[in-house]
């Protein structure tokens, strides 16, 4: 065995009434063990609370005065020691539901009186050697567990990094409100949150929830391909210009099919944002002309919290709308139809949506979890 | 007096009791506590109390130190006397009580002989 991480467990508590009882099990450990004696239960279950770091054994006398042995199980089961000092139950006699009773609270082993060393001996060994490995074993296990989940996280946070850098990039060359990207994730994770409470039929799990909020960075990737007279324009669009920018929507899943991960849901959430975030409930978006349950739920989100930024965002060619107009346009329709589930939650969200958009904190400090 | 003329006299199995306890120093040792222990004086009082709880828990320890001492002959009437308690049966134990004390008293008798 490699090196154990364990204090040293060098006593073992002889619980029973009788001294001539506990000297004949005393006799057989005292040479290796240090031994402690309890003879009654409530003793037996002070020494272990005191010493709980050091009993390698115990033995358990089923019949004692103040607490029984079976008392003293029930405690080491609510104080949770029973999985980590082994219990030999001593008694005079088999019976069959006492037995059950014992080993259904965790005693290791049962040894009848009179009480031959050799056995008693070996058995205690073996028990002992038993719950020695299990817990060595245990604490391996939760080394392992603790090592992987420090890897997963570090991992995700730089993929997180990575996806708001290369996000960024568009965001960057377009001189524009640099927080846009943030603010989307931002509220995409708020509105995933009552779409999880308010709409269990869509079975968003927390794990899928993280991976789109991440893939919400990526929805305006494609404005990379667009051409600066068009992107910087300041001012209204043509409407041939207007076009060209709605490609937007495919040069960005052009981009990803590059790298497609067929089998990798982040991929999907990523291509699925990129490509629907600008369709429409009623068919009248682009640039599928997706309708109703075709969009996916994750591209809705992202495209009415788009829509909503949008809004109340300064641009070149228009001024910001106040908040509570924003939320009319958005609720009557005037910036496209959102399906009824995205009006709910838009409502339900929106009180937090005008506290980002009216309060000036900075997103480094939100976003960080 | 020998350990063996001591189990020969008080009815234990000197056999038995060397094969587990080894020597002849050790069984001295465990017969002297044996004269400490209270559970019998438990017994009887808590039998004159009527309290057959407590003297179902006396006369099984008591029970229990018989068998680890191979008290053949204390150990079947503490025994008995132990099976009438768990019935709770106050009455019938205190018609059992003269035998088990009759056989204590052999077994006190024979340890002062052994450790005089």
């Amino acid at each position: 065995m490699e090196t154990m991480e364990t204090l040293e467990k060098d006593i073992i508590l002889i619980a029973d009434d009788a001294e001539i009882n506990r000297e004949m099990i005393k006799f057989i450990f005292d040479e290796q063990y240090q031994i402690l004696e309890a003879e009654d239960g409530e003793q037996a279950m002070r020494i272990i609370t005191e010493y709980s770091d050091r009993l390698c054994l115990l033995f358990l006398d089923l019949l004692m005065p103040k607490k029984s042995g079976l008392d003293v199980l029930r405690f080491m089961n609510d104080e949770d020691y029973i999985n980590t000092i082994p219990v030999i139950m001593i008694t005079g006699e088999a019976t069959d539901e006492t037995d059950e009773k014992a080993y259904e609270y965790g005693a290791s082993d049962i040894i009848y009186k009179p009480f031959a060393p050799n056995v008693v001996m070996r058995r205690a060994k073996n028990i002992m050697e038993l719950f020695e490995h299990r817990i060595y074993i245990e604490h391996k296990l939760e080394k392992r567990t603790r090592q992987l989940r420090e890897s997963r996280e570090k991992l995700e946070r730089s993929n997180e990094f990575l996806v708001n850098a290369l996000s960024s990039v568009v965001e960057f060359r377009s001189l524009e409100s640099g927080e846009h990207i943030q603010r989307v994730k931002y509220f995409t994770k708020l509105f995933l949150k009552y779409i999880m409470k308010i709409y269990p039929k869509y079975g968003i799990t927390k794990e899928q929830a993280s991976l789109i909020v991440n893939a919400s960075a990526l929805h305006d990737i494609g404005k990379i391909a667009i051409p600066d007279s068009i992107l910087l324009k300041p001012g209204r669009l043509t409407e041939e210009e207007f076009e060209e920018m709605k490609k937007h929507t495919l040069y960005g899943c052009e981009l990803l099919e590059k790298f497609k991960q067929e089998d990798n849901e982040f991929y999907h959430y990523c291509y699925d944002i990129c490509r629907y975030h600008h369709e429409r409930h009623d068919g009248n978006g682009y640039p599928d002309k997706l309708k109703g349950d075709e969009i996916p739920i994750w591209a809705q989100i992202v495209s009415v919290v788009d829509v909503y930024d949008a809004l109340v965002s300064k641009r070149v060619y228009k001024d910001p709308f106040a908040v509570e107009e924003a939320a009319r346009m958005i609720i009557e329709g005037e910036c496209g139809v959102f399906s009824p589930e995205m009006i709910d939650c838009f409502g339900l969200a929106k009180q937090e949506l005008f506290a980002v958009t009216e309060g000036e904190f900075s997103f480094a400090d939100v976003m960080v979890k | 007096m020998t350990v063996q003329e001591f189990y020969n006299e008080v009815g234990g199995d000197y056999n038995e009791i060397m094969s587990r306890l080894r020597t002849e120093d050790r069984i001295r040792k465990f017969a002297g506590m044996f004269t400490r222990d209270e559970s019998y004086k438990t017994l009887v009082k808590s039998i004159e109390d009527g309290d057959a709880e407590e003297a179902f828990r006396a006369a099984h320890t008591m029970k229990g130190m018989c068998q680890n001492m191979a008290f053949t002959r204390l150990y079947k009437s503490s025994h008995e006397i132990t099976e009438v308690l768990r019935g709770k049966d106050i009455d019938g134990a205190k018609q059992m009580l003269d035998v088990v004390t009759e056989d204590y008293n052999i077994i006190i008798a024979g340890i002062e002989k052994l450790l005089a």
